[in-house]
């Protein structure tokens, strides 16, 4: 005991060992009680610092993959927009497509364009011939007209035989024939006539369809080109407006990786834990063994741990306890 | 564990309410209204088990869905539970898409 300022005498023991030296009767047992239950919670630390690395390591992978997927991503589609022309794989860039299809469309568009001219040539043609047809037609016209003189000669030139008696018979007989011959003339003129106004017509038809196509494929080539044109527009703007999205998410994504390293650093908290675990551990080891060394034989066979001392609910540490198994896993669920 | 399920459920695209414990999810339900209660059974001042006694009670959520996610798998713990008014048992760990899919199977 030790004097006091004042004249006061402390009880307070000096040392562990008049602490001990001092227990009053059967606080020895009691303390023995709870020597298997420093044991057991020295092993639910050990199982804890365990459980937690392992769940960090696995956090850790999946953060680690999660960047890694990241970054792959924004690396394959800059890879694809970036390129030009013809990729090593061998497909094409976005940028080689658009040029690509830009160029179809001009082709397609040429092609247009020389149809059109080719219907333009076969306008000015059947133009040229429908001339040509309206010269033979007058040429026609000028031969029926000689016929027709032809014919009056032939039926003069009959009066006149039979004037002339028995002189003019060689000659009557001569005018005959003429009179036939134009007259078989005059009909073949008429066919001829007939066949050149039914060609004529054709060739009008013709012209007229072949006038209306060119026109509205005219028409259509203009618009198509105005067309072909805004959607080239809208193809390149649409292409920048990916590739500034791009940029972005390789912003985002070097961020991302960033923020998942932080997180990575930060669950080596586990790392601090598990060492001040494993320090109180250690204390409970010592402390075990210097009560087991003093108490271990008194109480045997009463435990503290029948008093409600601690209330576990999960298997791992049931089964530390000895109190038995869960009968359901982790994960299980059930609906009543 | 309780911002994990948070995060979970508003993933999932629900509206969450926390409460730390048993007496302060009992507090909070006097006055908002909701569909569901996932709640714990090992909780400060209030263990899951009285809190479902005392939900049941409140008129808006005699018939209302309570799930309890607990590390406990003991049958004995899980009879306790469906005879205090819980309308499922999920033990932990849970799987989010397992417990997405139980809510959407007990929710009307």
């Amino acid at each position: 005991m030790q004097n006091q300022p004042g004249g006061a005498r402390s009880n307070a023991p000096s040392s562990v060992a008049e602490a001990v030296a001092n227990l009053e009767p059967g606080v020895e047992e009691e303390l023995a009680r709870y020597l298997p239950q420093l044991d057991r919670m020295s092993e639910q630390l050990k199982q804890t610092s365990a459980q937690i690395e392992t769940s960090v390591v696995g956090v850790c992978d999946s953060f680690q993959g999660i960047a890694q997927r990241a970054r792959q991503t924004v690396a394959r589609t800059t890879g694809f927009l970036g390129q030009q022309g013809d990729g090593p794989s061998g497909k094409r860039s976005f940028d080689g497509l658009i040029e690509s299809c830009g160029q179809t469309l001009v082709k397609i568009l040429t092609a247009t364009e020389e149809a059109d001219e080719i219907s333009r040539r076969a306008i000015d043609r059947i133009q040229q011939m429908d001339k040509a047809s309206e010269l033979v037609s007058r040429a026609l016209l000028s031969f029926a007209e000689i016929a027709r003189g032809n014919r009056i000669l032939a039926l003069n030139a009959r009066i006149e035989a039979a004037r002339a008696g028995d002189a003019g018979v060689g000659f009557g007989v001569v005018a005959v024939e003429v009179l036939s011959q134009t007259e078989r003339s005059q009909k073949l003129t008429a066919q001829v006539s007939d066949l050149i106004a039914n060609l004529r017509q054709l060739a009008g038809s013709t012209l007229d369809d072949l006038k209306r196509m060119n026109e509205q494929g005219h028409k259509r080539t203009e618009q198509s080109r105005v067309e072909v044109d805004e959607s080239l527009r809208d193809l390149q703007a649409a292409h920048g407006e990916m590739k500034e999205m791009l940029t972005g998410m390789t912003e985002d994504g070097a961020l991302l990786a960033t923020d998942i390293g932080a997180a990575v650093r930060g669950l080596q908290f586990q790392d601090r834990i598990s060492q001040r675990i494993a320090h109180v551990v250690e204390d409970l080891g010592t402390i075990h063994a210097r009560l087991t060394t003093r108490f271990g034989g008194l109480a045997a066979g009463q435990s503290a741990s029948d008093e409600g001392f601690s209330a576990y609910t999960m298997q791992e540490e049931r089964e530390v306890a000895g109190m038995g198994v869960a009968e359901a896993a982790g994960g299980e669920v059930e609906l009543f | 564990m309780r911002q994990m399920v948070s995060f979970t459920l508003r993933q999932g695209g629900y509206e969450v309410f926390e409460a730390e414990h048993g007496q302060a999810a009992l507090n909070k339900l006097q006055t908002v209204t909701v569909d569901l209660v996932i709640t714990d059974l090992n909780m400060p001042v209030m263990d899951g088990i009285a809190l479902i006694q005392n939900v049941r009670k409140l008129p808006a959520m005699k018939n209302k869905p309570i799930l309890m996610l607990t590390t406990e798998g003991l049958a004995a713990k899980k009879e306790q539970g469906k005879a205090a008014g819980a309308t499922g048992w999920i033990v932990k760990p849970f799987d989010p898409d397992k417990l997405l899919l139980t809510i959407a199977k007990v929710l009307p």
